[in-house]
């Protein structure tokens, strides 16, 4: 059998993504539109956001530059679950209509070649608004900015998206067993707009539903403790990265053992 | 030589939950176990030969779908065996799928955004071709097909037509050993059917490419296929070659004759004389089903001709059609 590695992997999803971008550019009117579209979409989050705190100076102990923090870190761990898994989404529609058996013939990892061959461009201007997000609160923070304090950074950003990614697989791959999914997917997917708040401003019975249930607080409140109150990081916070990867793991198992049962209808 | 591909004893049985009507019903259905079991392939054994273009043929829900799946690796027999050019498909599904090309008639493969170049640059990469196969195998599409106005047209903007060549043409590249065509000509018409065949044809002589073709369109059968296998019920009715599929009911010919007067007449003193055969008058001609096992067509002619006077005749074949027809309704006697 020949062998098909990371490199071989990487190479696939950057050419089939280069044409897909490609593509979607030859259509220049919709391509405008949805750019205009994504634009106004995170300025009117943000200003929601602003009007809701330009109210409330502090919520529960959390000054309004550190909940913009949140603000940021949520909408940058949001990016990847949005640019590389968005064909999540039609997964209940493949599968109901029988089209999903045509993704069963290739000798390649059938959960890549699935996810790959949708890229939701919109997501970058999410990315862009988020970095930027991060950097001005940072600033106001007055945070120092070390090697250390970066890669803690970027392991706490990759760990909420696995989180994210996590979630919406496995709500995604729901559809291998029920016939309308659909509800799950939009729950988790609305579900996760409390990320962005400090869980310690729900009750405790929420509380202990994102932190363990629907782990939503795993996106941005604890990952943001390990930078921004460093002295009040629960064990939890620190054991947030080997989660996110199990939990990610183990959504990835659960699409594929849903896929590989998938018998596909009649034809 | 090893047959490409072995099936013994192969069944595959669906565990399908008793539906209840109405709303009740559906509420009553999420808390029940109450399964039936139903056998869509039963006991099904055949061995395909490299470079064989085999039909697979039966009514619909007849369990062909069923079959090519778990060739596929796409399903695993309940009990049975199957081996695909040495492989069991469902415990090295990735190993299969380097081995199998495959197209449904509806269903296209291919990147529905990208020109159909790209789909091919994609397939080379994702199959591990080789530039000089990919080069030779493009140079052949090229002598046989004109895909120069397909290569840079996005898939999904093609015609149903150019589509299914496409994906046919997709299904081969990376020269599989064996191609799953299921209705591949479902849905064109006539001149892209006649191209299509044309070129399946071509590239099973070229490569040598094992070809299983499901159709309901005997026009595919006939220009492609010199063995059949009908299935029905998940049942195997038939496995053997065409010429022997005509000769499986007696060897049928229609007799056509046009009499003097009234046809009708005419029929009914016909069927006098020939009394072992149906005979049948519509407004043109009188038509007489002869089984030449019994009698030959010349001699009927002879005893009709020597009553009356005969204007015109014509001798009809049975077609492939009829005879699938009657297997289908009838079954194997």
């Amino acid at each position: 059998m020949k062998k098909r590695g990371l490199g071989f992997y990487l190479r696939i999803y950057f050419r089939i993504l280069a044409q897909d971008l490609k593509s979607k550019m030859s259509y220049r009117a919709d391509f405008i539109i949805s750019t205009i579209g994504m634009i106004f979409t995170n300025i009117s989050g943000f200003v929601s956001f602003w009007i809701l705190f330009r109210n409330f100076p502090s919520i529960n102990g959390w000054g309004y530059y550190e909940i913009l923090f949140l603000y940021g870190f949520s909408l940058v761990s949001l990016t990847p679950v949005q640019c590389l898994f968005d064909n999540n989404w039609s997964l209940r529609m493949y599968v109901y209509s029988g089209d999903f058996i045509k993704y069963c013939f290739r000798p390649i990892n059938l959960f890549f070649y699935y996810q790959s061959e949708v890229f939701d461009i919109k997501g970058l201007g999410q990315l862009a608004f988020g970095i930027g997000t991060i950097v001005y609160s940072w600033g106001r923070i007055g945070l120092e900015l070390t090697p250390l304090m970066l890669i803690k950074l970027i392991v706490f950003l990759i760990t909420a998206s696995l989180i994210m990614i996590a979630l919406q697989n496995m709500a995604a791959a729901l559809c291998f067993w029920m016939q309308n999914s659909f509800f799950v997917l939009d729950f988790v997917y609305r579900f996760r707009d409390y990320a962005k708040y400090p869980v310690t401003i729900f009750s405790p019975v929420f509380r202990f539903i994102f932190t363990f249930i629907m782990p939503i607080a795993f996106i941005a409140y604890y990952p943001s403790l390990v930078i921004l109150r460093p002295g009040e990081v629960p064990i939890l916070s620190w054991l947030s990265p080997l989660m996110g990867c199990l939990f990610f793991f183990l959504s990835y198992k659960i699409w594929m053992y849903g896929a590989m049962k998938y018998s596909g209808t009649g034809s | 030589m090893a047959s490409m591909i072995e099936i013994r004893n192969v069944t595959k049985e669906f565990k399908v939950l008793n539906r209840r009507e109405g709303l009740k019903g559906s509420l009553k259905d999420l808390f029940s176990r109450d399964y039936k079991t139903v056998r869509a392939v039963d006991n099904i054994s055949m061995s395909i030969e490299p470079g064989e273009i085999v039909g697979y043929l039966g009514p619909n829900g007849a369990g062909k779908s069923t079959t090519i799946k778990m060739m596929t690796g796409v399903l695993e027999p309940t009990t049975g065996e199957i081996l695909v050019d040495g492989n069991i498909p469902y415990a090295n599904r990735t190993k299969n799928a380097e081995n199998i090309g495959v197209v449904f008639g509806q269903r296209s493969q291919l990147w529905w955004a990208l020109p159909l170049i790209e789909s091919f640059r994609l397939l080379k990469d994702i199959y591990q071709i080789s530039d000089a196969d990919y080069d030779g195998m493009l140079k052949l599409y090229r002598s046989l097909v004109d895909i120069e106005p397909l290569l840079h047209k996005p898939v999904r903007q093609m015609s149903l037509g150019q589509r299914t060549l496409s994906d046919i043409l997709a299904a081969f590249l990376h020269d599989p050993k064996i191609v799953f065509l299921d209705e591949p000509t479902i849905g064109l018409d006539v001149s892209m059917k006649a191209k299509i065949r044309t070129l399946i044809h071509a590239l099973n002589k070229e490569k040598n490419t094992t070809v299983i073709l499901t159709t309901h369109d005997m026009g595919d059968v006939d220009a492609l296929c010199r063995r059949i296998v009908i299935i029905d019920k998940g049942k195997m009715l038939y496995d053997n070659d065409m010429e022997h599929l005509k000769g499986f009911f007696g060897n049928y010919r229609t007799l056509k004759v046009r009499a003097e007067g009234d046809l009708k007449a005419a029929a009914e003193k016909i069927s006098a004389e020939v009394p072992e055969f149906p005979v049948n008058a519509d407004e043109e001609w009188v038509s007489i089903l002869v089984d030449e096992s019994k009698s030959g067509v010349m001699d009927v002619l002879g005893r009709i001709q020597s009553r009356f006077s005969i204007k015109d005749m014509q001798l009809e074949e049975i077609s492939t059609e009829e005879v699938i027809k009657k297997i289908y309704e009838e079954g194997v006697s």
